[in-house]
Formats: C-alpha cells, sequence, structure tokens
C-alpha cells in the first residue's frame, strides 16, 4: 500500500519541507542583532505614498531596509496586529497606530518601551502628543508622527451669498446651518455621522470631556458626564430640526454630496484637505478653513480627530533599529518635509510648522494662513484620556448613534450616552481591569 | 400562445433583474472619477479604457497580482480539494468497512460549520506553525471541502459500477491504479463539477484571506478590492477603480461557465430521485 | 444501494464473495477505503475538527487583567467556566439579531427557492426556444460568479439615493424612491442581495433535476389535455421535491450564515448596527472587541443551533434526500 500512496506521500512531504523551509528561512533572517548587520523591517501604515517617504531613509541607511505594507486604515490595521500578537507571530516591526489605540494597544502588550532609544526626543513634540505615547508613564510606546486638530471647513461662496461669515460660536453655527437649509432644503451645513466616533470624541474634548481616566490604579470612565452631554444635545437639537443631516460621512453618497453642493461644510480636522481634494473636486477654490466654532469664544478650546505615532511592536526582533528609524522619520527636517508633502499628513514635531508647513495645502491654495490657523488650534486642543478598550467604546456609539440618528430625537442623542458609557464599563470589568463606577 | 408570452415575459424580467448591476458596473467603469457621482448613472461614457489604465499601473501593477493570487488560490485549492474528494467520495460510495457512517456523518456536519467561525481558530492554530501571511495560510484550509466529499460521493456511486472495479481487481490492477485509470476517467464530468464548485467558493471568499493575510502582494481579489473601497471613502478618486477592479474580477468567472457550461449540472438529490 | 453487497452477485465475482473481501477483518483489503479516506480525514482533522475544537476550549477562556494592565505581562489567561456563554446569551442584542435572522430567513428563503423553481419550471417548458432559454438561463446563473462582497459594494452604489440609477428612474416617472437603507427598508435591501445571488445557482440544481426526467412522462399527460400548469404542478414539482429539500437545506444554512452583505452595506447606513447578525456579533466581539472568547462561545452556540436545524428538517421530510443509503 505504501507505494500506491507514493505520490501522495512524496506532494505532503514537499509541502512539509516546504513549510519548514520557509520557517527556518525566516529564523536566521531575524537572528541578526548588532546594528552594523544588514537587517530588514516591515512597517504597517495607511498614510498615502508611506513607501515614498521610507524611500528617503532606505536610500541613506543599506544596513536597515524598510518594508512598508499599506493598510485599509487605522481599525483593520490595529485589529490585524492584535491578532498577530495574540497569535504569537505575524507582526510587523513598526507600526502606524492611532493615539487613541496606544492604551488597547500597550494593554495587549503589543507595543515594545523604547524609552531609552527615543526618551531624549521628548522636547521635540507638543506635551499632549506625548502624553499619548506615554501614557503618563515612564515609559514610551512610540514618537508622535501626526496630529489632527479639529478645524472649520465651509463654502465661502455660499456663506456669502446668504450673508453669513464663519461661525464663531456653536450657536452661530446652529443659525448658519437654520439660514442655509431655509434658503435652499437641498443644503446642509453638515451632518451628524453615527460611523465617526472619533470626532464625536474630539467635540466632547473640545467641551472639555475625558472620557478615561486613571484615579491611583484604577480607570474611570465619564462618557456620560456633562461635557458630552451638552454636545450630544447640541447636535440631536440640530439633527432633529432638521438643519443638518444624518447620514454616515465618507460613502460614496457623502462623497457626492460635498461635491454637488448639498454639504456646504464639515467640522473635520487639519487633513480635510486631502479628503475634499478627492471628494469635492468640482468646488475647488470655493473652500475656506476656519478655527472651531466654541463653546465659550473668550476661551477657546479644540479637540482632535486622528492623529497617529509610530511604534515598535512587541515581536520586532529589531527594536533597536525600528526605534532609529521612527526617531528618524518623525523627527528628522528631510522626514518631516516627506511626510508633510508626499504622504501628505501634519507631522506633530513642532519645528514642522516653520520648515515642512511653509505653503498651504494645494485645495486651499489661495488661503496663505492655512497652517497659522491649525497651529493656532493645536496650541489650544484639551487635554483627553483614552483607555484601553476605545474599540469597544467606539463600536457602541456606532449602534447607539446610527438608531439615534435614525429616530431624528434630540433625546435619543442624550440617552444613548448612558447606552455605551453601561458598554464601556461592563466590557473592563468583563476583562478584569480595575474600574470605578 | 398566451402561456408562452407570459413565460417568455417573467425570463426575459428574471434576466433583466440579474443582469442590472453587472449592466451598471459595465456603464460606470466607462466614466471618469468626475463623471461617476456627477452624470445621470445610466449613461456611458467614453473612459473605460483610462480606468482599466489606471487600474493596472495602481502601485505597479497589484491589481494584477490580486487576479494571478486568486487563479492560484482556487486553481490550486479547487485541483487539490477535488482530488482529495474523489478519493474520500470513492472510498464512501463504494466499500463497506467499519466506521462509515460515522465518517459520513462527520462529514456532513463539516458542510454545515460557517466559514467566519473557522476562519480565528485557523488562523491562530496556523500561526502556530509559522504559516500565516504566506500562500499556504489560503490554500490548506481550502484543500478540504466536505461539500466536495459529499458531491464526489454521489457522482461516485451513481457513475462507477461496481462490476468495473471487480473486473479490474480480477485482471490484477491495485487499488491505487484502479482509482487512477479507471475510477477517476468515469467520474471525469462529476469532478469537473465538483472543481467548478469549490474554484467558485475560494474565488469568492472573502473572510480567510481577509484574517490570514497581512501582505497586500498576497491577497486574492475580494480582499484587495476591499481594501480599494476603505481607501475610497478617504480617497473618493478610488471608487472608479474599484468599480473597474470589479468589473473585472467577475469576467473570468464569466468565461469560465460560459466554456464549462455542460458541467454546470448540479444534482444535489440525484440518490434520491433514483431510489 | 449498497452497491457493493448487491452488484458483485451478476458478475464472475460470484465465485469470491465481495462481502468476505470487504469485510475480513485484518486483511489487506480491509485497509483499502481507510487509505483512500486518509486524506481527507487528514486534511478535515486538521483544518475543521482541530479549530472547531480548539474554539470550544477558547470558548472556556477568559482573560484576566491585574492593575490598570498597561504593563507588559498584566494579563494571563484563565478558566472562564460558563461565564462567556451567559454573557453571549444574555447579552441585550444577541435576541434581536436572532429574531431579524430568522425575519431575514423568512423574507430570503421563499423568494429566492420560489424564483428559482419558477425559472427552472420555464427553463424546462421553454426547451424548444434555445436561445431564450439559453440567454436566460446565463443571465439568471451570472450573479453566482459575482463575490457576495462585491455584490454588496454594487447593490450599495444602488441603494443610496444620490448615486442610485433606481431613484433617477423612478423621479422621471414623479416617484420617489425610498431610502432603501432606512430602518423600514434595510431587510429588504440586505435580501435583495441573497436572492439576486442566490437564485440563478438554485434554479441550476432545480433544472437539472427537471432535465432528467424524460418528456414521456408528461407526452401523456399532455394527450389527456392536462394544461402546462397542471403538468408543472402534478408531475415536475414532485419530482423535484428532494431537490427542492437540498435547495432549502442549504439556503437555510446561508442564511444563518449571512454575514458579508450586511458587513459591506454597514457603513453606508445608520441602520446596520454591529450586532445586526449574530455572525457580525461573532466578528465585533473577536475583531473590534478583541475579545476572541466571547466570539468563540457565540460561535459554538451558532455551530449547534445550525446543526439542529439542519438535522430537525431532514429527519422531519426524511433522510432520503441528504443522506439516501442507509448509513
Amino acid at each position: 500500500m505504501k507505494t500506491k500512496f507514493a505520490p501522495l506521500l512524496a506532494a505532503l512531504t514537499a509541502a512539509a519541507l516546504l513549510t519548514s523551509a520557509a520557517c527556518s528561512s525566516s529564523d536566521d533572517s531575524t537572528d541578526s542583532s548588532t546594528s552594523d548587520e544588514k537587517v530588514s523591517l516591515t512597517y504597517w501604515s495607511w498614510a498615502p505614498n508611506m513607501d515614498k517617504v521610507v524611500e528617503g531613509w532606505n536610500s541613506t541607511h543599506p544596513n536597515i531596509q524598510v518594508t512598508v505594507n499599506k493598510q485599509d486604515g487605522g481599525d483593520p490595521a490595529v485589529t490585524k496586529l492584535l491578532t498577530a500578537i495574540k497569535a504569537g507571530s505575524g507582526a510587523p516591526d513598526v507600526m502606524q497606530a492611532e493615539y487613541q489605540k496606544i492604551p488597547t494597544l500597550v494593554s495587549a502588550d503589543a507595543l515594545a518601551d523604547i524609552s531609552s532609544e527615543v526618551g531624549s526626543l521628548k522636547d521635540k513634540f507638543p506635551a499632549a502628543n506625548w502624553t499619548s505615547v506615554t501614557l503618563g508613564s515612564d515609559a514610551v510606546y512610540g514618537v508622535p508622527q501626526d496630529s489632527g486638530p479639529l478645524m472649520f471647513f465651509y463654502r465661502a461662496d455660499i456663506f456669502a451669498k446668504n450673508g453669513l461669515e464663519a461661525p464663531k460660536t456653536w450657536d452661530d453655527y446652529a443659525a448658519a446651518a437654520e439660514k442655509i437649509h431655509k434658503a435652499n432644503a437641498k443644503q446642509f451645513l453638515g451632518t451628524f455621522s453615527a460611523t465617526d466616533a472619533g470626532l464625536f470624541a474630539g467635540l466632547a474634548q473640545q467641551a472639555g470631556a475625558s472620557w478615561w481616566g486613571v484615579n491611583g490604579d484604577q480607570w474611570t470612565v465619564n462618557i456620560n458626564d456633562a461635557a458630552t452631554q451638552k454636545v450630544a444635545s447640541y447636535w440631536g437639537g440640530l439633527v432633529e430640526k432638521g438643519v443638518i443631516d444624518n447620514k454616515p460621512m465618507y460613502t460614496p453618497e457623502w462623497n457626492a454630496a460635498l461635491n454637488d453642493g448639498s454639504q456646504v461644510g464639515w467640522v473635520s480636522a487639519v487633513w480635510a484637505p486631502g479628503v475634499l481634494e478627492g471628494s469635492a473636486k468640482d468646488t475647488k477654490g470655493k473652500w475656506k478653513a476656519a478655527i472651531m466654532p466654541q463653546w465659550d469664544a473668550a476661551s477657546p478650546a479644540t479637540g482632535n480627530w486622528g492623529g497617529s505615532a509610530t511604534s515598535v511592536t512587541s515581536q520586532s526582533k529589531h527594536p533597536k533599529q525600528a526605534a532609529e528609524f521612527i526617531a528618524w522619520l518623525n523627527s528628522d527636517p528631510a522626514a518631516l518635509k516627506l511626510l508633510a508633502n508626499t504622504a501628505n499628513v501634519y507631522p506633530a514635531a513642532n519645528e514642522a510648522t516653520a520648515t515642512a508647513l511653509t505653503s498651504p495645502p494645494a485645495f486651499f491654495s489661495d488661503q496663505a494662513d492655512f497652517y497659522t490657523i491649525a497651529a493656532e488650534a493645536a496650541k489650544a486642543t484639551k487635554p483627553f484620556t483614552y483607555g484601553p478598550n476605545v474599540n469597544t467604546a467606539y463600536s457602541a456609539f456606532n449602534d447607539a448613534y446610527g438608531k439615534a440618528a435614525e429616530s431624528k430625537k434630540a433625546a435619543n442623542f442624550t440617552a444613548a450616552l448612558a447606552t455605551i458609557q453601561s458598554a464601556t464599563v461592563d466590557d473592563m470589568k468583563n476583562n478584569g481591569f480595575n474600574v470605578a463606577g | 400562445m398566451k402561456n408562452s408570452k407570459i413565460s417568455t415575459t417573467l425570463l426575459i424580467l428574471g434576466a433583466a433583474y440579474c443582469l442590472f448591476p453587472v449592466i451598471w458596473v459595465l456603464i460606470a467603469s466607462s466614466k471618469s472619477s468626475g463623471e461617476l457621482f456627477s452624470t445621470f448613472t445610466l449613461a456611458p461614457s467614453t473612459h473605460l479604457w483610462d480606468n482599466i489604465v489606471d487600474l493596472s499601473t495602481y502601485r505597479g501593477g497589484l491589481y494584477w497580482r490580486w487576479m494571478g493570487n486568486t487563479a492560484i488560490y482556487a486553481g490550486v485549492g479547487g485541483l487539490v480539494s477535488t482530488f482529495v474528494s474523489a478519493m474520500s467520495g470513492f472510498a464512501l460510495a463504494k466499500f463497506d468497512f467499519p466506521g462509515k457512517g460515522f465518517v459520513f456523518n462527520v462529514i456532513l456536519a463539516g458542510v454545515l460549520v460557517p466559514g467566519v467561525i473557522l476562519a480565528i481558530p485557523q488562523y491562530l492554530l496556523l500561526s502556530k506553525v509559522g504559516l500565516t501571511n504566506t500562500y499556504w495560510a489560503v490554500l490548506l484550509p481550502s484543500f478540504i471541502s466536505p461539500y466536495g466529499i459529499y458531491l464526489a460521493r454521489i457522482f461516485a456511486a451513481a457513475s462507477v459500477p461496481t462490476e468495473i472495479l471487480e473486473a479490474s481487481r480480477i485482471d490484477g490492477a491495485g487499488d491505487w491504479r484502479t482509482f487512477l485509470r479507471v475510477v477517476l476517467p468515469m467520474m471525469r464530468t462529476g469532478l469537473v463539477t465538483v472543481f467548478l464548485f469549490q474554484f467558485v467558493a475560494i474565488w469568492n471568499n472573502f473572510m480567510l484571506p481577509y484574517i490570514m493575510l497581512g501582505t497586500d502582494k498576497l491577497y486574492p481579489l475580494t480582499v484587495g478590492l476591499n481594501s480599494l473601497l476603505n481607501q475610497g471613502a478617504s480617497q473618493p478618486a478610488m471608487y472608479i477603480s474599484v468599480v473597474t477592479g470589479a468589473l473585472i474580477s467577475i469576467v473570468p468567472l464569466i468565461a469560465l461557465f460560459l466554456t464549462l457550461q455542460r458541467y454546470w449540472q448540479v444534482d444535489l438529490a440525484a440518490g434520491g430521485v433514483k431510489a | 444501494m449498497s452497491l457493493t453487497t448487491q452488484a458483485p452477485s451478476k458478475t464472475i465475482a460470484a465465485a469470491r464473495p465481495a462481502t468476505a473481501r470487504a469485510a475480513r477483518p485484518g486483511g489487506r483489503r480491509a485497509g483499502v477505503p481507510y487509505a483512500f479516506l486518509a486524506p481527507g480525514l487528514i486534511l478535515f482533522t486538521l483544518f475543521l475538527a482541530a479549530p472547531i475544537v480548539y474554539a470550544g476550549y477558547l470558548s472556556l477562556r477568559k482573560v484576566k487583567v491585574s492593575g490598570l494592565g498597561l504593563g507588559s505581562k498584566s494579563r494571563t489567561e484563565i478558566w472562564a467556566g460558563l461565564s462567556n456563554y451567559t454573557r453571549s446569551m444574555t447579552d441585550p442584542e444577541f435576541l434581536p439579531s436572532v429574531y431579524r435572522i430568522i425575519g431575514y430567513g423568512l423574507v430570503v428563503v421563499p423568494i429566492m427557492l420560489g424564483l428559482a423553481l419558477l425559472f427552472a419550471l420555464l427553463l424546462d417548458a421553454g426547451r424548444s426556444r434555445p436561445g431564450l432559454s439559453g440567454f436566460a438561463r446565463i443571465a439568471i446563473f451570472l450573479p453566482y460568479a459575482v463575490p457576495a462582497v462585491v455584490a454588496s459594494l454594487l447593490w450599495g452604489f444602488l441603494y443610496l439615493p444620490k448615486v442610485s440609477p433606481i431613484t433617477d428612474a423612478l423621479s422621471v416617472f414623479g416617484i420617489t424612491a425610498p431610502e432603501f437603507l432606512s430602518s423600514s427598508w434595510v431587510l429588504y435591501a440586505v435580501a435583495n442581495v441573497a436572492v439576486w445571488g442566490g437564485t440563478g445557482f438554485n434554479m441550476i440544481v432545480i433544472y437539472t433535476a427537471l432535465k432528467a426526467v424524460p418528456t414521456s412522462l408528461y407526452e401523456s399527460a399532455r394527450i389527456d389535455g392536462a394544461s402546462e400548469l397542471a403538468i408543472a404542478w402534478r408531475i415536475k414539482i414532485p419530482i423535484v421535491m428532494p431537490s427542492l429539500v437540498m435547495t432549502f437545506v442549504f439556503s437555510l444554512i446561508a442564511t444563518l450564515q449571512v454575514f458579508a452583505e450586511p458587513m459591506t452595506l454597514k457603513p453606508l447606513s445608520n441602520t446596520i448596527s454591529y450586532t445586526w447578525t449574530p455572525l457580525m456579533k461573532v466578528y465585533r466581539d473577536a475583531f473590534v472587541r478583541n475579545d476572541i472568547y466571547s466570539a468563540a462561545a457565540t460561535s459554538v452556540v451558532i455551530a449547534v443551533a445550525t446543526f439542529i436545524l439542519s438535522f430537525g428538517f431532514l429527519k422531519l421530510v426524511g433522510r432520503r434526500a441528504f443522506n439516501q443509503e442507509d448509513s
């Protein structure tokens, strides 16, 4: 019988050989640890053209070659990384990680502490961003790459037609939304997007909320606090009145609405020009950027939407070299230029405003002070702490606000916060976190 | 004849319903990205070739690599699983042995297990042997198809007369030789069907490769298109590539259907009819 | 139809009773079927059985965090008993997702199989007009070639009012199209993608069964003056009943497993939640909440429900269709 199954056995043996060969070869390549030896690093990032930015490193560092693996976006990348960590293999060396995911990743033991390699960079970054990568501890889990201070973008032509100016306060914004929608029932100043928890968190941050907090060795969760309630009831009121839309952002529908002039404003972040460039091509030159509408015009405040750090994963066999690359990427003047102009991100490093961001983004080419406004916004960013289960809170937001937005009832907007709060606390308790409340 | 008019109308309506989205893709992929959401949706334009060129040059022809990967996953996976199914189906249909009922019931139960449920533990197990993010991660799990075994068993029972097996045995041919020289050729038509089934199942699979693969050079079309779609959310110019990519991705399967039409004769209950 | 025990008597092999060779314990031949089964069984064990067992194991485990859970090695895996099951079953979103899937099944399965049967009968009756039949057969089968992800993507474009030709077309007649992804329509919108993708395949299955029937069977009925409708109802449908049963079982399984369609449509709407179907909840727990243990528990529940439903149904209609041997 053995001979009769020889072909099959041969095939299986071949497969086994192939796989063991694959394993051993990858082991060989990761054995080295001295810095003059050739190493290759993998880097997961979703920023556009990151491979071109990295070319700038590879051409000058023949011994540390970095390969970019393009990711679909922040969420899918974290999902994959966490799965790889759980499985014990498959993670990249270097990983772009959104600030709000860092506690989750640290709690899953996915990121390496690189304080001895990059700790000296501290003063090159805004304090808020640096805290996001240290979580207030002595460890350093990454170097800030880009930040996303909230700004307000609007169609200057439509505002002029309606005799409006950029809203200074949220009351102004509400009045403008009503006026614009009354003048043309097809036009909305914005939409409440239940699929963008990150934006809502930024709005709550502006109002003074901090959804998570640390008290000794205990977590606190404050999603249903007064500040967030204020924001929820404000947007619920606008949706109930019907003066802003209730459809999600980032859909083909929404893109079309930006382009055909039915969406005439966008509360977004500094990176918005890149999105508008693609979505609202036909309206180029008609948009203007401004600082966010305020709750209290006397003490301006901003929140964040997006922004990310570059981290070394705990599975990297070459954390030293990876940290070296990360430091270059986020603080070297040449790299900052590439980040700003090739990858189209808003570098977090302090000196970027002076050296890399000298001309406004293409979509706002006639607004010379674009980055001055952005820098002003960034300075007013309120502190905000993220917890270890942001994904749970955000997915609960998604479901609860999907229902609320669909119902168009302000009361459901405020009630939804209690649902999110309890889902978040329950999840932490279930995982054994020490959490108050 | 009134009856035939009604039936003709119904068939045309059915065909129209099924073709409508396909026609929409064809029209949409002929538009420039500016026209996609601004001109009347069913008005064709002239940019199909430009869009194909754009898609082909996207990150060094990555799309065609996805197409090649898909062909490897579906082709190799389909062939191996058909062969494995044929062996198992033959054993189940043509031999009596202790445990046969048990084996068959276990395999039937396997037909019912959702892929999404399997994907996570499969990932965790494969990563323990370092196979995730390789071609093997997608290929190995697709080598086994309980449904293929089930079909192969039906086809073996229906198309391989026991007399021939007996004759072959008496001629002194070994079981393996008999299987290769006699059984396989007799089951050929059925096995092509099994192959097509598994080929389409792998071609259309999303969850398994999505979880297993981290490098986009290894992606099949479904996962690749999904990643283009995700990028489309913030770079709407990508939508036109998604639409064009979707159009091109269904062309090979249509070709496969048209050329192998006669094998698409699936009698799930062959035994039942005959009994 | 156990051929190995019936057929040999008619052949020259009568001298060597087949039963002897098949059953002789320890003999050379006894190993043969196992050898043929070996590759299938090994692969089955590695890639189906082992993952399921592993999922069962995971469903009884959970992670325990110490302190703030931020330091390295602050997580340990411990036994959880049945707590993942109770949590997953008592999740307020779980039962609604089960009811939703039942409603979804009640829409999809009858419509899809009804259309499949209708088209199969029409194709069969239209065998005399090969042109139209051939075209319709391919056209209706075509969606089977479109992956669910791509199909949902296409329909997603067609559902959004601003980019949909349906809305455009209806507005020509002065009709305002409904918002297909609003809460009152979304179930049908998802169901439509499944019906679109599945009708053709089931049609082919039923049509194949119809074609296997010799036309002579209908001739006498025709001569007796029976209408085509009566022939379809009294002769054809009973003949394809076993195929219908099979397509029903497979459609039922597919319904319970609906995932790709709502997942792809989700970002386009407010109305599809993370827990819209039970499998989406599995996905959320595993990949969004990073809690593979709860996900495993829900998986096990879904798998068990699928087995009970499918085997229960087959028991109900008699096992002949699925499992025609007495094995």
